[in-house]
């Protein structure tokens, strides 16, 4: 009860926990680029080794970044309930799916073969690896960080006319408002609680009814918003700010050895994790 | 006013975010006590935990530790009705005019009094009624689009908004902060009326010792989570030492009338209200100017 | 109508997508609706909106942080895929915007109204396709989804987005000339 209204509280976008390692100190866009490269790694791998190799990297991961491991496990756990469901349905379902191979068990249209077993522990493995590695991304990259190493990579857009500065201002701000839109939030809920606001009423059929419910929440958050992004408009605009114009940046951003390094090691890691013909 | 108490809070405490590394004790240790039909202010700087106290009063929070009994219910028991408690405990948070949603006035003021589930002719009446203790005209308000209003107005709405449940109870969070000097006055008092006229006992957060002097019979001064003093604004701003003490500030008037002791003057510092202190001077002058016509004279 | 990103147009993406990035980690986002889900989600409306009043850019943008933040706050595989996350939420503010550019000539509630329905259901559809090509879900499975979870969900936007829009336009006064409580009983 107490922590119904607490949401600014649970809320872990742009978590950052400083801890100065080697993978804190790789530059933005590369560690980005890598990461990319290591995810597609992991969502085409789809053997029994590979994917427990993976499974043991991502967990060094955090060894290395030096972050408490039960960070990447507290991202873990909301999602097992679904996973258990999906694992299920997956089992049952997709045996039809993979025919010409070993039938484990087969009762009415449930048809479990080898392959819908390897489908069913292959995908669950998978999950929790991208789950551990994009924590260690977030939680060893501040989001000034991120954005700039978004810029850095989107660069070569600039060639196709793509406004690559005007593209990672707006990721900044979106970033920058969440909190102080979930504070607004956090009060609203409590303001119109206090004014006998139940969320959640009526019955299960009146769409309209539920949804208009939710009226005395949204439509102030999107109207501070909305006056919030007039203010931010005037305060650029008087500024000078104008779009498509060449920025210097106050922090510097320079892309050291070790940094290709890493985006060469993960390259090959994650060809060999693809292509290596394992046995399981 | 009555000797019966509304509120009583004994050791309240609260901690945000209990258990995790960023834990932060926001109340330790707050007792008050409240009558029927008082006017209370509670002051104190930023982070004193004004906020996190109000909140307990409707039941936003539950008290951790400690206890709270409004109108003889006790607010730790988890089987209070909340909803009835919010209905006799009405809470304005500050700026409340960013809480308004609907279109039209009259139907952003009777949005809580149809949540309660009353019949359209009492929901008319308390709108009405409503309306017109905050200085809104019904019949000519009551249609009117809420986006073409001032901010002062806004505010009238959303406080009408609270009071369409009819509280026992007001609690206002900084009900006068942002606004213009006029605003400022008439809501002020409003609020006054509603606690001396309609008898609501009202609770109220404020940085402005004016505006305490004007409206509360008591106040409480809180620092780090602790009540550290209370009395009427009179007991309190006429000492000097608790002024200092505890970082409270002084009222004008009240800065006026030191100034004037400390340069020699008799005056008298408990009565520090604007026509009172205007009197006083006037007293001064007019025996300085004696003397000054004696001395001539001689 | 012009072209390219103004200022305008850079923080009202920005902030849009904050609250698309809020309604997806706060249970804000969810209405609780009869559907197989459980509830209808609103998540997608930022995009409508930004395309109704921005125009398609910031709709796609939109779309864009909303499906990469629905990516990495994915708590079901399905979503972990960027093909299924990302790619489709695209097309939601860009097509409600064309929606809305073709109706508004007509009547301005209704083409707020149909591109609030048309955008939640290019989201639902298009989802639920890309589940199909890759393999989570049949065809079947998916229309049963698509009829079943789609259509509250285009009504709960519909409604959403019609209030939202009409309360910036500062042209709701003109629906509801009189409240409630106005008439005499």
């Amino acid at each position: 009860m107490t922590s119904r209204f607490e949401l600014t509280r649970n809320i872990t976008i742009g978590q950052y926990i400083p801890t100065g390692s080697v993978i804190h100190q790789f530059e933005a866009s590369l560690k980005l680029l890598s990461f990319a490269i290591l995810v597609v790694g992991i969502a085409i791998c789809s053997s029994y080794t590979g994917n427990l190799i993976l499974l043991a990297f991502s967990i060094a991961l955090f060894g290395i970044a030096r972050i408490p491991i039960h960070y990447g496990i507290s991202g873990i756990k909301p999602a097992l309930p679904f996973m258990i469901i999906l694992s299920l349905m997956q089992l049952l379902f997709y045996g039809q799916a993979a025919q010409g191979e070993t039938t484990l068990f087969q009762f009415g249209f449930i048809l479990i073969t080898t392959s819908s077993v390897q489908l069913v522990i292959v995908s669950a493995m998978r999950f929790i690896e991208i789950i551990l590695v994009s924590s260690v991304l977030t939680l060893s990259t501040s989001t000034t960080e991120m954005t700039h190493g978004l810029e850095h990579l989107l660069k070569p857009l600039k060639y196709i006319k793509f406004p690559v500065y005007e593209f990672s201002l707006i990721i900044t701000i979106a970033i920058r408002f969440v909190p102080t839109f979930a504070m607004e939030m956090e009060k609203l809920m409590k303001a119109q609680a206090s004014r006998g606001a139940e969320f959640g009423t009526g019955k299960w059929w009146q769409i309209v009814r539920k949804t208009k419910d939710t009226f005395p929440l949204i439509i102030p958050l999107f109207s501070s918003a909305m006056e919030r992004a007039e203010d931010l408009i005037l305060a650029m605009e008087s500024r000078c700010y104008t779009p498509g114009l060449k920025r210097t940046s106050y922090r510097q951003y320079k892309i050291a050895l070790r940094d290709f390094l890493l985006l060469i090691i993960t390259t090959l890691f994650s060809i060999f994790i693809v292509f290596y013909k394992f046995t399981y | 006013m009555s000797e019966e108490k509304i509120i009583e809070i004994k050791n309240l405490e609260y901690i945000y975010m209990q258990h995790t590394p960023l834990e932060h004790q926001a109340l330790s240790g707050i007792n008050m006590e409240v009558n029927r039909g008082e006017c209370i202010a509670i002051i104190g700087h930023t982070g004193s935990g004004k906020s996190t106290l109000i909140q307990h009063l409707n039941g936003l929070m539950q008290p951790q530790k400690g206890k709270i009994i409004v109108d003889g219910e006790d607010l730790s028991d988890s089987n209070v009705d909340l909803k009835a408690l919010r209905r006799k405990v009405g809470l304005v948070f500050q700026n409340p005019e960013s809480q308004i949603f609907e279109h039209l006035i009259g139907d952003e003021v009777a949005y809580g009094p149809f949540k309660l589930g009353l019949p359209l002719n009492e929901v008319r009446k308390r709108v009405k009624w409503a309306m017109e203790m905050v200085g809104l005209s019904f019949n000519e308000m009551k249609d009117r689009p809420t986006y073409a209003l001032s901010g002062g107005q806004k505010r009238k709405v959303a406080l009408a908004g609270v009071l369409a449940l009819k509280p026992e109870i007001l609690v206002l969070d900084e009900p006068t902060a942002g606004l213009d000097p006029y605003s400022k006055n008439e809501l002020l008092e409003k609020i006054k009326k509603l606690n001396r006229e309609e008898k609501i006992t009202v609770i109220f957060i404020s940085h402005n010792l004016e505006e305490v002097s004007f409206l509360a019979h008591r106040l409480y001064v809180l620092a780090n989570g602790k009540n550290l003093v209370d009395g009427t604004p009179n007991d309190l701003f006429s000492n000097k030492e608790i002024l200092e003490k505890y970082k409270i500030g002084t009222p004008d008037s009240v800065d006026i009338l030191y100034k004037l002791k400390d340069a020699g003057f008799s005056i008298n510092p408990r009565l520090f209200d604007v026509s009172c202190v205007a009197a006083q001077i006037f007293s001064i002058l007019s025996t300085y100017q004696r003397r000054v016509t004696d001395d001539i004279s001689v | 109508m012009e072209k390219g990103l103004s200022v305008r147009r850079i923080v009202i993406a920005g902030v849009l997508g904050a609250i698309a990035i809020l309604l997806g980690v706060s249970r804000l986002g969810y209405i609780p609706v009869p559907t197989p889900a459980g509830n209808a989600t609103i998540m997608h409306v930022p995009a409508i909106i930004g395309g109704i009043i921005e125009g398609p850019i910031v709709g796609l943008i939109i779309g864009l942080i909303f499906g990469v933040s629905s990516f990495l706050d994915a708590t079901v595989p399905l979503f972990k895929d960027p093909l299924v996350s990302i790619f489709p939420r695209l097309f939601i503010g860009v097509i409600a915007f064309f929606v809305y550019f073709g109706f508004k000539r007509f009547n301005e509630y209704v083409a707020i109204g149909a591109a609030g329905f048309v955008g939640s259901m290019t989201n639902t559809i298009l989802v639920l396709g890309m589940a199909v090509i890759r393999g989570y879900f049949t065809l079947s499975v998916a229309l049963g989804v698509a009829i079943a979870n789609g259509i509250p969900e285009a009504i709960v936007a519909l409604i959403v987005t019609l209030a939202i829009v009409t309360s910036w336009k500062k042209i709701g006064g003109s629906i509801k000339k009189k409240s409630k409580i106005s008439e005499d009983i």
